[in-house]
């Protein structure tokens, strides 16, 4: 027991991101809950009284928010925003990976440890993860929520670029974490944030962007493509390649949605699609290789079909280069990566830099981005000596490497000295948060 | 079953008292034995069933086949299951109350130390008292009482992990500090503390610790740059240098093989080691490659080993002669490389072994079997001159160092006597041949040359005169070859006189460089 030096305390591991919430015991290999953070409201104007729905719905997620709409319903978890509800808004708590709105962070919460996670959050110590740049206000609230309102025995709060770094087993590494909406670079040394090396920006949500309006737009050869919910149609047509989809829509949902729900299930169609047929090329832009590499087909839900060709190479460029023009015409446009880490390592010590280029921990669920690794590869060694990059291979790893950084350290016998008690609540107040968690 | 069952059963089923000899004619009655004891507890492994049925007089190694033995199972983690409980635990580590549960061995202590609060451990946090700091620390005027104590604090808070301090420090109001500014603050406070500090032990320790505490921020600072500035090299200044690199391995390389080149045509035609240190360089690793190019200059080692060469290559005269001076020539060589190896610090083994240049590694061996043998032309004729001293060279019955030293010198004494021998018989010999050719073409006498080469006999005769009898039947020899060696003496003119000359010029000249390098390192002591 003592050798690997863990002793498990039945922690449990809450990583809030922008597009899942993972939670699970510390000491397991995955989360055993992953939840989406967008979620669902209804306003019921007549007062919820529908009382066989709510007991058949409550595992499912459905809670009641109390203080600023009394009368909303909140849908939360798997079957949260994805179903179809008339009516139905839906919200993200979560701004440039920070917490945006905290209202919605205790039923999310309440969810995923209560309905999924089945424990009684008062029996657990838990640890949180945070983003490099998370504001002392928002962790403060976040250990509130979680020691007034969960009432937690203990609680921790631990960046996760650090957290990452040590899910790859690494104390002193670049931490490049491609989450979501937020790109980030993230200097660890020792186990500490070099805050003067930290750079981020929306790289990804721009790549995001960039694709559905890409798809959203005419081209070429191709008309703009539909990206209408498979929920909200009812029956299509096989049809060839390029040609117009046949489709007929339900009628009897199209009043009850709403721009938010429409918007987020768009998104959705547009992510499936970037991840199944977008790539980037692993030496830079070139029209040749591009048409080299092959076209591949996809199909949305209307039916309609197509070869992508070039364009989807075109996507994961936006990682690495904006094109001049773009640049010109929107004076806020994220970093693109390289720029980002060149700015993190000009930061850095001189001495620093070589030790950290040696220990690239890449990360995130966006870095999953087919070829991305590649590239990146290939766009750092040339333009330093010795690079060595930490891509793992398994999906999880990658996706859930904050969560996993804080199952290690939560079940780490060394660890158990520096929970946040309750006690130490109670006396020291909020200060104790940020004079415990560096 | 029913069939099986013996009447004794029937009896224990219906609960009936035990037949007894009066129970019935029919009965067939079971004698008394000793053995009713045993037959009640029967053995095990045996069913009831068929123990009923065989009786007591079972074989008893049935009782092994009903009952194999299996292989005992391994004992892993020796004995028992643990018997875990979930159970609290107080953490020493902590500064509350707080208390954790985890799970442990039921058997262990419940107020035991929790085994990872040991490791809970701070570094020592330096501190200084308001009387030391304007005592001592003040001289800086660039630092605050409270600006030092906010950089002490975050050197305790993060265990001096500089580039973490230098990254948090933001002293509110103060001015931006490099991490070589704090570095510098805490290490002359470290310093200044320490040397006005009482200290527990001795002096020289003290004067360790203070050499761990010592920091030149201007080296810092210079080193600092000195690697932005490798950083910021473009990729051109980079290729160049890699070219450089290339071309400097490259001439290295050529380097070395002219030497060994020139080293192995020394051996085939002089037999002479030319005592080169690059040769040897050559044969070990590349990494050496460095310390020959930047270590002693290389223009230097080449004019050295020209240096070297030249009495070997005066000699051409030695070659026709055969090989027969080849003792002196290495005695002047061993004597000049070891003025070289003095100034090199290289430590030779003793020549035998040094004349293997290629075995560079020698395997186990007895001292026996490097005894020293006398060249196999001259083999017969050393044979035959120790053998006459009473000498058996062969064979040693004490193979010390030191006796195989003395050993091989004879060899070597022995050979060159031999050598001599031959060389004055065969000068004798000309002499001969040309007093005659002499008496042939003229009677009248040119008595100048005459005197002179008589002289030169007469030295050498001298001088050999111990050999002269060992060497008895060298003289068959003399008329097979005088001929020949006539004529190569003819066309060298005097060459015998001519190496005589060359010799001592190089042993005086070997002199001369010895005593001036000699002189030149006492200076440098």
């Amino acid at each position: 027991m003592v050798n690997y030096g863990a002793d498990e305390v039945s922690a449990i591991v809450v990583d809030i991101g922008t597009s899942s919430i993972r939670a699970g015991y510390a000491g397991d290999d995955t989360p055993k809950c992953v939840i989406p953070t967008s979620y669902g409201y209804t306003i019921d104007p007549n007062e919820p009284g529908d009382v066989p729905m709510e007991s058949t719905e409550a595992m499912n997620g459905e809670q009641k928010v109390g203080a600023s709409s009394s009368n909303a319903k909140l849908h939360i978890g798997q079957n949260g925003p994805s179903l179809y509800r008339s009516g139905m808004e839906v919200r993200n708590p979560m701004q440039g990976g920070l917490i945006n709105d905290f209202t919605p962070i205790q039923p999310l919460l309440q969810h995923a440890l209560v309905d999924n996670l089945r424990v009684d959050p008062s029996e657990h110590p838990v640890l949180v993860t945070e983003t490099a740049w998370n504001t002392a206000a928002n962790r403060e609230r976040m250990a509130e929520i979680m020691f007034e309102e969960f009432k937690v025995p203990a609680f921790f709060i631990s960046n996760s670029g650090v957290l990452t770094a040590f899910a790859a087993g690494k104390g002193t590494a670049l931490v490049i974490d491609l989450g979501h909406t937020e790109a980030s670079v993230t200097p660890v040394v020792d186990g500490f944030v070099l805050r003067k090396g930290l750079t981020h920006s929306s790289l990804p949500q721009f790549v995001h962007a960039h694709a559905k309006h890409l798809l959203a737009n005419p081209a070429a050869h191709r008309q703009p493509i539909d990206l209408t919910p498979h929920q909200l149609i009812s029956s299509k047509k096989p049809v060839e390649p390029g040609m117009q989809p046949i489709y007929t829509l339900r009628d009897d949902r199209i009043p009850g949605v709403t721009p938010t729900w429409r918007e987020w299930y768009e998104d959705r169609e547009v992510d499936e699609w970037i991840m199944s047929v977008a790539a980037v090329l692993d030496q830079g832009w070139n029209d040749q290789a591009a048409a080299a590499r092959g076209p591949r087909q996809y199909e949305f839900p209307t039916g309609y079909n197509n070869m992508f060709g070039p364009e989807r190479f075109f996507i994961g460029e936006q990682f690495f280069t904006h094109s001049p023009h773009m640049v010109q015409s929107n004076p806020n446009i994220p970093k693109t990566l390289p720029a980002l880490i060149a700015q993190s390592l000009s930061a850095c010590e001189p001495d620093l830099r070589t030790v950290l280029l040696a220990n690239v921990v890449l990360c995130g669920g966006s870095s999953l981005f087919s070829g991305l690794a590649d590239r990146l590869n290939n766009e750092l060694s040339r333009s330093f000596a010795h690079v060595k990059i930490h891509a793992p291979g398994n999906p999880t790893e990658r996706k859930f490497g904050g969560w996993l950084g804080g199952s290690i350290l939560a079940s780490l016998g060394t660890f158990q000295q520096l929970w946040v008690s309750k006690e130490e609540w109670q006396e020291h107040g909020k200060a104790i948060i940020t004079q415990r968690c560096k | 079953m029913t069939s099986g069952a013996s009447a004794a059963d029937v009896r224990s089923i219906l609960s009936l008292p035990a037949a007894g000899p009066s129970s019935g004619p029919s009965q067939r009655t079971i004698p008394a034995l000793p053995g009713t004891k045993a037959r009640r507890s029967k053995p095990e492994g045996i069913s009831r069933e068929l123990y009923a049925l065989i009786g007591p007089s079972a074989p008893s190694l049935s009782a092994q086949i009903a009952k194999p033995k299996f292989k005992q199972k391994p004992n892993l983690g020796g004995g028992g299951k643990a018997v875990k409980e979930w159970r609290e635990f107080k953490n020493s580590a902590r500064g509350d109350s707080m208390r954790l549960s985890h799970w442990a061995k039921a058997s262990s202590d419940p107020d035991a130390e929790y085994p990872f609060a040991k490791y809970n451990v701070k570094s020592q946090a330096l501190n200084y008292s308001q009387d030391e700091y304007t005592r001592l620390l003040e001289a800086d005027t660039a630092w605050t009482k409270e600006e030092t104590d906010y950089l002490f604090n975050l050197v305790a808070e993060y265990d001096m992990r500089f580039y973490v301090i230098a990254d948090r420090y933001e002293y509110p109001g103060g001015e931006p500090r490099t991490i070589e500014d704090i570095k510098d603050r805490y290490y002359s406070v470290a310093r200044r503390l320490m040397r006005n500090r009482p200290w527990p032990s001795d002096e020289s320790s003290k004067n360790q610790a203070l050499q761990g505490l010592q920091y030149d921020k201007d080296r810092e600072v210079t080193r600092k740059k000195y690697i932005a500035s490798l950083e910021n090299r473009t990729p051109e200044q980079i290729a160049e240098e890699e070219a450089l690199y290339v071309e400097i391995k490259r001439l290295e390389s050529n380097e070395r093989r002219f030497a060994r080149e020139r080293d192995e045509l020394l051996r085939t035609l002089a037999g002479v080691e030319s005592g080169l240190a690059s040769v040897a360089i050559a044969t070990s690793a590349d990494e050496e490659a460095f310390s020959s190019l930047f270590g002693d200059g290389k223009g230097n080692k080449k004019k050295r080993g020209l240096d070297l060469d030249s009495p070997v290559s005066a000699g051409p005269g030695m070659i026709s002669l055969g090989a027969a001076p080849a003792t002196p020539t290495r005695k002047v060589q061993s004597a000049k490389s070891a003025a070289q190896d003095a100034l090199h610090c290289i430590h030779r083994l003793d020549s035998s072994s040094s004349q293997v240049t290629k075995a560079a590694h020698q395997p186990v061996y007895l001292r026996s079997f490097k005894m020293a043998a006398p060249k196999a032309g001259l083999a017969p004729k050393v044979h035959q001159a120790l053998g006459e001293l009473g000498i058996n060279h062969t064979r040693m019955v004490m193979p010390t160092r030191e006796n195989l030293q003395i050993h091989e010198s004879l060899i070597e004494a022995a050979s060159s006597l031999v050598e001599t021998k031959k060389v004055v018989d065969k000068i004798e010999m000309e002499l001969l041949v040309l007093q005659e050719q002499l008496k042939e073409r003229q009677t009248g006498t040119d008595k100048k040359s005459d005197n002179m080469d008589e002289d030169d006999v007469g030295k050498t005769e001298d001088a050999d005169g111990e050999a002269d009898d060992a060497d008895a039947d060298a003289d068959e020899d003399k008329g097979e070859r005088a001929t020949s060696v006539a004529t190569s003496i003819r066309s060298n003119g005097n060459g015998r006189k001519r190496l005589k000359r060359s010799m001592s010029m190089s042993s005086v000249d070997t002199t001369a460089t010895n005593a001036t390098r000699t002189g030149r390192k006492r200076q440098k002591a």
